[in-house]
């Protein structure tokens, strides 16, 4: 039996986010049923309940137009990039697509697939309430899962029971432990593994078999545990904003002209998908499920306290502030997001009166590697005070 | 000899004004001038140009046809143009006389890009426009040429001679520019910028055309038809067979021309 | 050398009796700067148009060095700064722009500088610092306001005038129309469709410099301003920009100084880095 070091098990999960699409069919292949999805709002549990690998979309990286006719320019380049994989035929083989009500842009791909990529009469399309932090906000999910089920009965022709859904709950929930502690590595001053690392493996999560995946995050956990940190640790970086798949940026931010560490990366494709639990034990599955993901750390397009027109997002990276310590604090969003830049207007001024810098780096498929790295390597010495 | 009146098209574009003189199916001179904002001074000078190039005088002319989008403003002195032909009709006209077995022009001018299908009788089927996010690709390509330090010939030679396959923002012609530049500071060849330059204004153009059907056969015109670059990388992006035309940059002009009376 | 592109030297100084030579290459998206320091004093700047960066920043400090024996080999320390400022074959250290910016705006303009707008061909920047002209914020800015100032110069070409004419023309007109300020592409296109309105060319040039200041402002006004106001980068000395900008943002800058071209105030905080780490102690860090 191979003694696998963690390098190895990083380096598998890291092939799997170089292609995806093989990882995906080689499932397949062993007879699974997969279910792509293009939002973290889709109640996975459901779907592994049912039988199904649930496998997220993400982007190629290619620099194309042809999704101009089909969507508006002004549309986030993610948004444009998953149409695009929809149109060019890459996701064929997938049995069900699935999304939920949630920014218009990832709405606009999923009609996309639906329409024009041939997915008509195998997906569905969950309503899901955008404010989430109200009474009827639970119920309104209970219902939409419900239906959710039953649509999923329909389709894979069995019924999904109590038990089913339990042990799915199980599953993730030990998924989401794991991947917690491997991001809780870097609360240390030097970790045995790095940001960008802890960033891809999370990355692969999001598309794997969760099975194959908690195996291979507890190897990688406990040999972390042994290890001693891979230093010197240099300026500590925290990442806050959109969805990015872009691992390219990641790899960036740790080659700078200076020694910078990223240690944090709150997203929808890191610690935003899996930083909480769904209840276990309960009776009504649903309904945990629906407790579980409302406690989410929220997706700026979902995050309206109302009363108080305060944000639950920044209770939560206030937290990550305190726990994790970083000195500067970089915003990552697509351009022409429009919910990711409104919460950095309002999270400016709080980072502002911590008297942590911060700047902000505009998504693309591609990446001004210059650009970027000036910005980076300004805000290192801002951090450092670097003067004549 | 060409029997025939002798007429002239003028193609008063955003970027560049053209003028042909014709007569018969013969084609007797031409001239470009820079448009800029004396459309009126541009047009008279495009005049005087393409009359010299044909050895015509004015006293010969029968009639001055304009086209283009300030078409309209060569009705004063001293043009005092009275025949204007739409874009689409001239562009359709001016295609079909070049090639005889077109039947859709992609025209890619200074500001804007059209597509127009039309039938054997260069009557039009169908026209597309780019949208406004991919306003302005030849000036877009002047200024990258400039950037680069190079005519803009030798931008197309260039990018023939790229190796590796890099790209650039493909939203619009600003965000390309500014990853254009970031290219070249990360010491990328040049080579390769100008590739990814002409392959960003190819899947402009093609963005545009999945909005209407083409049909065979294609021919390219308007000023970046001359950039061999950007032709490479059309018909891929089509998934269709292209050809150039002669004369590209002055379809429009000569089918101001064939529109009116001309071919006769 | 193009009429953009100009080099001048201090003659009064000779480099042989200096004790430090430093020098600070700044290669920007349109424009590469060098500014060459003689024990802190300014002995040669040279500006140069951009191509490729490393022949541009061999063509900078060429042409910094042209009316000198003083080689390159002989200065003592060199810090790259700009965006292409890793394949600047020569120097020691890089550091950004940002930084740069923010000690060279403080040594130009004084120790009253808070606010540094550095308004260049491809980017613009905001840079917050201290009196000390240590960089405490910045924003750069976002895709939709990239390459404001190259679009100068490409509206320039199209209306048939120089580039240096062009701003002072702006400041002709008090009324003309509005053109989209949020985006170069659409306003570049609106200025063009103007022609067939019949706007005279003066309105129009006016109508985009309102345009380009409003886009700008809104940058500053993001970042947010603390006076003293300097404005830094080629667009510094366009009067129809910063004629709007300051009166966008209700704020006068502080008046550019006869000693120094605003648009080598990179250039110059490199080069007073260079001079820093080229002493025996150890920079602020």
């Amino acid at each position: 039996m191979m003694n696998k070091g963690p390098d190895t098990i990083i380096e598998r999960f890291r092939s799997i986010t170089e292609n995806p699409r093989e990882y995906a069919k080689s499932l397949q292949r062993k007879g699974q049923l997969l279910a792509g999805y293009m939002c973290t709002h889709v109640p996975e549990e459901i779907l592994y309940a049912a039988g199904m690998i649930p496998v997220r979309i993400l982007t190629s990286h290619v620099s194309q137009a042809m999704t101009r006719s089909y969507m508006h320019e002004t549309y986030c380049s993610f948004s444009h990039d998953c149409a695009y994989q929809g149109l060019a035929h890459h996701y064929d083989f997938l049995d069900l697509i699935v999304t939920s009500s949630s920014c218009i842009h990832m709405g606009e791909a999923f009609n996309v697939w639906v329409r024009f990529a041939g997915f008509q009469g195998k997906s569905f399309l969950m309503p899901y309430p955008h404010i989430i932090e109200t009474k009827p906000a639970a119920a309104f999910m209970v219902e939409s899962f419900g239906e959710f089920k039953q649509f999923l009965e329909k389709f894979v022709k069995k019924s999904i029971t109590d038990e089913d859904i339990e042990r799915a709950i199980k599953v993730y929930n030990h998924t989401r432990r794991l991947l917690k502690r491997l991001w809780e590595f870097l609360r240390r001053e030097n970790p045995p593994i790095t940001g960008p690392e802890v960033a891809t493996v999370t990355l692969a999560s999001q598309f794997m078999d969760k099975q194959e995946c908690n195996q291979l995050l507890e190897q990688l956990v406990q040999r972390l545990v042994a290890e001693s940190g891979k230093g010197p640790p240099g300026v500590r970086l925290m990442v806050t904003g959109g969805a990015c798949d872009d691992l390219r940026i990641f790899d960036l931010i740790e080659h700078l002209d200076y020694d910078a560490s990223l240690i944090f990366v709150d997203s929808c494709t890191a610690t935003r998908y899996f930083w909480f639990e769904v209840p276990e034990g309960r009776p009504d599955k649903l309904q945990a499920i629906a407790e579980g993901y409302i406690g989410r750390i929220p997706c700026p397009a979902k995050d309206n306290v109302p009363g108080t027109g305060e944000k639950k997002r920044f209770r939560f990276i206030q937290q990550f502030i305190e726990e994790y310590k970083p000195d500067g604090v970089i915003f990552l969003y697509q351009r022409f997001c429009s919910p990711q830049p409104m919460d950095v207007v309002a999270l400016k001024p709080i980072l502002d009166k911590l008297g942590i810098p911060s700047t902000e780096l505009e998504l693309d498929s591609t990446v001004p590697i210059t650009q970027f790295s000036t910005q980076l390597e300004a805000l290192v010495e801002i951090i450092r005070g670097v003067v004549p | 000899m060409n029997k025939g009146k002798i007429l002239v098209g003028l193609d008063a574009g955003h970027v560049n004004t053209k003028a042909i003189i014709m007569k018969g199916q013969g084609i007797l001179g031409y001239g470009t001038v820079t448009t800029g904002f004396d459309v009126v001074a541009a047009a008279e000078a495009a005049f005087k140009g393409a009359l010299e190039t044909a050895g015509v005088t004015r006293g010969e002319l029968a009639e001055i046809v304009a086209t283009g989008i300030f078409r309209d403003m060569m009705k004063v002195p001293p043009l005092n143009v009275t025949a204007t032909v739409p874009d689409y009709m001239a562009d359709a006209k001016g295609a079909l006389f070049l090639n005889k077995n077109s039947r859709t022009v992609i025209d890619i001018g200074g500001n804007i890009h059209k597509a127009i299908r039309y039938d054997q009788n260069g009557n039009l089927l169908d026209v597309i426009q780019n949208d406004k996010c991919a306003d302005g690709l030849g000036i877009f390509y002047t200024t990258m040429a400039k950037a680069l330090g190079v005519s803009e010939q030798e931008l197309s030679e260039l990018a023939l001679k790229s190796t590796k396959h890099v790209s650039v923002a493909i939203h619009c012609a600003a965000s390309a520019e500014s990853e254009a530049i970031d290219l070249m500071c990360q010491g990328v060849d040049i080579a390769d910028v100008a590739d990814a330059i002409s392959r960003f204004m190819g899947e402009r153009v093609a963005a545009m055309c999945t909005c209407m059907s083409l049909a065979q056969e294609i021919v390219v015109a308007g000023g970046l038809a001359k950039s061999k670059a950007l032709l490479k990388h059309l018909p891929g992006l089509l998934k269709q067979d292209v050809s150039v035309l002669d004369l590209p940059e002055y379809v429009g002009a000569i089918g101001a021309v064939m529109s009116y009376e001309g071919g006769k | 050398m193009s009429e953009h592109e100009y080099a001048l030297m201090n003659e009064q100084l000779d480099w042989k009796k200096a004790k430090a030579i430093v020098a600070g290459v700044d290669v920007g998206a349109v424009s590469s700067k060098v500014v060459i320091l003689l024990d802190g004093q300014p002995y040669a700047v040279s500006h140069v148009v951009t191509r490729t960066p490393k022949e541009s920043a061999f063509k900078a400090i060429d042409a910094a060095l042209a009316k000198t024996d003083l080689t390159l080999e002989k200065i003592q320390y060199i810090v790259r700064t700009g965006r292409g400022r890793t394949q600047v074959p020569f120097g020691r250290e890089t550091i950004s722009e940002i930084a740069c910016g923010a000690a060279g705006a403080v040594h130009i303009w004084g120790q009253s500088v808070r606010t540094v707008l550095d308004a260049g061909g491809q980017s613009c920047k905001v840079i917050h610092c201290t009196e000390k002209g240590r960089a405490t914020a910045f924003l750069w800015n976002d895709k939709c306001a990239a390459g404001i100032g190259r679009s100068m110069e490409a509206f320039a070409d199209l209306v048939k005038k120089e580039v240096n004419e062009i701003g002072n023309i702006a400041l002709q007109s008090d009324q003309f129309p509005k053109l989209s300020d949020f985006c170069t592409v659409y306003a570049q296109s609106e200025a063009l469709d103007l022609i067939r309105s019949k706007v005279p060319v003066e309105k129009v040039i006016a109508a985009y410099h309102y345009a380009m200041a409003k886009r700008i402002s809104t940058l500053v006004a993001r970042s947010g301003m603390k006076k003293d106001f300097v404005i830094i980068g080629g667009l510094a000395k366009n009067p129809g920009i910063i004629n709007w900008v300051e009166s966008n943002l209700k704020v006068s800058r502080l008046a550019p100084k006869p000693e120094w071209d605003p648009a080598v105030a990179v250039a110059l905080g490199a080069a007073l880095f260079a001079d820093a780490f080229n002493k025996p102690q150890q920079f602020d860090a």
